[in-house]
């Protein structure tokens, strides 16, 4: 009967929203700006949900979500405009569309790959939306469970997972920027005794560092600096003909829609981890499980199915653990998560009794940013990627002036245009050396918790790290920790490699010893 | 990013100063109350405020200490020798000075002059097309010659500014004319235009792009401005000159 009601007011939600000109009229002007910030390289969906934050701080809740939400979903799926197109990948999540999608292009396919990937887009966030409606009560009741410790150990282990699987270069380096980001999150006045930390007198530190400005500069900056440096220059752009949507491709395919959802949905669900790692963990699966394996990297259609399929499932995924505990799940959930602050929501457990229908409107929202992606992709896609004629060096420094003025509009304070540029200027020295920037912005987000729950869960156990070893979740999370931070290290790999090796049955053994020889 | 030999050499440097960040936090966290009453309030180590940037401080220290550890195993002492000779040679000045690295300090200098000097200062809407005429033309024409003129020629007029702001002239002189500033500002963005044109005036394809560029320049910010200062109602961080003007239409003033 719950379930039914649920569906209910689902349905409820959605012809609420669509029946409202003015929200349609953003849903489809958002999907259009996403589209063309993913399509343009250089620009990210990041820094879209970034830029459009400000913009949104007149608005109330649900038209915030619906721009910010249509945003994200758009630049997932613009990304693969470019990929496509000119064979450079709009955005990371779209770089493993651009193996398969361009060879098509060049045998003159390029309307079916953009056709395909607008419907599997589609369909890859309307399964991440299912997931999210329907998984999002069982974490929420687990997460009611949790306390200090819990919430504690939970964000740490977010930071290290999140600057483990991001990192381009050497693990440490991730845990290295997500600590940064613990750093700056203790920044300004503790919540507990209000003690000024690294405020040096400056009483703008008081209230600590906003994190929009920090999101903004970490994500906009470097990019505008990458591109303008390096003399990123766009190649010319396939020509294509009539978009066709591909239902019969999509039909006869869908087993591997379905693995390539659950893989986007799971790894968004990961926090920090987004849309390009599942695009590829996608692809990689594709390949692996394909009867034609040489054909992929030469335009075969199920891998750029595959891809787009999964990144744009993580979008459903990432928001996952954003709603129900707090901790994003991509870095547009990260800056989701600064809007979803600015407007009095606090993402947690305790959402479901705060905003009672929060979940199932952000799934509505979802549900018509898909549809609305889908119409744009299918009748104007050959007017958006004229987005692509446009030179670098007239929009990024567009984008500049958007950066500054979107940092300050929050909270019309010119001191976050102090703290977001050295931030975007030492992010941009931290990339260029091999350092993930997604952990340092999860650090930011995450500290206070950390912060809080750790003093307070030892103020409970008046100062007794006990509970770790006595609650089961506690425990559980104590050791994935453990696990994540040790698996790093050689000595414990070689360790790890011995004790199967002597746990292997004897027989397997002699049986490889055999295939050896 | 840096090529993977070169990221190890880094590392060394990098994780050096990170271990040394890592300690002064630990340093400021030490002087935080651990023990002892504040706001009246009589601690314990475990509630002090001091616990948690204590805990991140010793894991970046420790991490920082880590990755120097492993630049220096990977690529050895004699190879960070080198480095370090490198670093006291000519080749640094050579490598600093590289086109590469003009375009990374026009950029820094262009947004650093943007956000401390001109933003908090000057009418919102002139520094904004001073940024962007700035910024747009020394890239777009993508000249590394003429990058390098206009880059100087926008750094004496920063300095310009510098010298003005800082000696307080605009008090005095507001008294006199209004909006001095930005009056200074626009001067300088026609000297810059003229300057810009002089140089390209020769080329059919710079001065195409001369145009675009400066149409851009101009309507972006009364774009984003409008939108932002009507529509949003947000205040712009500075209003001058353009905003009473604009004002002055917006509201009908002329009305009254």
């Amino acid at each position: 009967m719950v379930i039914l009601e649920r569906i209910g007011f689902y349905f409820q939600t959605v012809l609420h929203l669509a029946s409202d000109p003015i929200h349609i009229a953003i849903l489809f002007g958002s999907v259009i700006l996403g589209i063309m910030f993913g399509a343009m390289p250089g620009l990210t969906s990041t820094l879209g949900v970034a830029l459009l934050t400000a913009m949104t701080y007149g608005m109330d809740t649900a038209t915030a979500m619906i721009c910010l939400l249509s945003i994200y979903v758009g630049g997932t799926y613009g990304g693969s405009y470019a990929s496509i197109l000119i064979n450079i990948p709009g955005t990371a999540a779209s770089a493993a569309t651009a193996l398969d999608g361009y060879p098509l292009a060049r045998k003159g396919e390029g309307g079916r790959a953009i056709g395909l990937t607008t419907t599997a887009s589609a369909i890859g966030t309307i399964i991440s939306m299912l997931f999210l409606v329907s998984i999002s009560p069982m974490i929420s009741f687990f997460a009611l469970q949790f306390t200090s410790f819990e919430f504690f150990l939970l964000a740490f282990f977010g930071i290290l997972i999140s600057g483990t699987l991001t990192s381009p270069d050497l693990v440490i380096k991730g845990w290295i920027a997500g600590f940064l980001g613990l750093f700056l999150a203790c920044v300004g006045r503790d919540m507990l005794q209000f003690y000024p930390r690294f405020t040096f007198g400056i009483p703008e530190l008081d209230s600590g560092v906003e994190v929009v400005p920090v999101l903004i500069g970490a994500f906009g900056i470097p990019q505008i600096i990458q591109v303008l440096k390096e003399k990123f220059q766009i190649g010319e752009t396939q020509k294509f003909q009539k978009i066709i949507p591909e239902f019969g491709t999509i039909v006869r395919n869908i087993p591997r829609i379905i693995r390539s959802a659950l893989i986007g949905v799971g790894i968004g669900a990961v926090p920090g981890i987004g849309e390009d790692i599942a695009a590829w963990v996608s692809y990689g699966a594709a390949k692996n499980t394909s009867k034609h394996p040489e054909r992929f990297g030469k335009g075969e259609i199920t891998a750029v199915l595959s891809t787009e399929v999964a990144n744009n499932a993580c979008v459903g995924g990432a928001m996952i653990p954003l709603l129900n505990l707090g901790i994003p799940g991509s870095p547009p959930a990260a800056m989701l998560l600064g809007a979803l602050m600015l407007h009095g929501v606090t993402p947690g457990p305790m959402i479901n009794f705060e905003h009672p229908n929060f979940i199932i409107e952000v799934a509505a929202i979802l549900l018509l940013a898909s549809m609305a992606m889908w119409i744009v992709g299918m009748l104007l896609a050959k007017q958006v990627v004229k987005v692509l004629r446009i030179p670098t060096q007239i929009f990024m420094p567009i984008i500049g002036v958007l950066c500054i003025i979107g940092s300050y509009a929050l909270g019309m304070n010119i001191f976050n245009l102090y703290l977001m540029l050295p931030v975007g200027i030492i992010s941009y020295f931290l990339i260029e050396m091999g350092y993930p920037i997604a952990p340092l912005v999860i650090g930011v987000i995450l500290g206070p918790m950390a912060d809080e729950n750790l003093r307070r869960a030892l103020m409970v156990s008046q100062g007794s790290f006990l509970p770790v070893f006595t609650r089961p979740v506690a425990l559980l999370l104590f050791l994935v920790i453990v696990w994540t931070v040790l698996s790093q290290f050689p000595l414990f790999k070689n360790l790890k490699d011995r004790l199967l090796a002597k746990i292997r049955p004897r027989k397997f053994r002699k049986t490889d010893t055999v295939q050896d020889d | 990013m840096l090529e993977k030999q070169n990221l190890r050499k880094a590392d060394i440097y990098s994780g050096a100063i990170i271990c040394l960040f890592g300690l002064w936090v630990i340093l400021q966290a030490l002087k935080m109350p651990m023990k002892d009453s504040w706001g009246g309030v009589q601690n314990v180590w475990y509630v002090s405020p001091a616990i948690f940037p204590l805990l991140v401080g010793c894991i970046i220290m420790l991490l920082g200490g880590l990755l120097c550890r492993t630049g220096l195993k990977t690529i050895g002492f004699k190879a960070f020798a080198e480095t370090v000779r490198w670093l006291s040679s000519r080749a640094l000045l050579q490598f600093l000075n590289s086109i590469p690295n003009l375009r990374f300090y026009a950029i820094v200098v262009l947004l650093l002059s943007f956000v401390f000097l001109n933003i908090p200062r000057i009418d919102f809407f002139l520094s904004a097309v001073l940024f962007l005429s700035v910024f747009i033309t020394s890239f777009y024409f993508d000249v590394a010659e003429v990058l390098k003129k206009l880059f100087f020629f926008y750094l004496a007029g920063i300095i310009v500014l510098i010298i003005y702001f800082s000696i307080g002239l605009n008090e005095p002189l507001s008294r006199v004319v209004p909006f001095p500033a930005d009056i200074l500002a626009l001067c300088f963005i026609v000297a810059y235009c003229v300057y810009a044109w002089r140089l390209i005036r020769n080329d059919v394809t710079l001065r195409k792009k001369y145009r675009t560029a400066m149409i851009v320049a101009i309507a972006a910010p009364f774009i984003v401005g409008m939108i932002f200062k009507y529509f949003l109602l947000v205040p712009m961080p500075a209003e001058g000159l353009v905003v009473a003007f604009m004002d002055y239409f917006w509201y009908l003033e002329f009305l009254e």
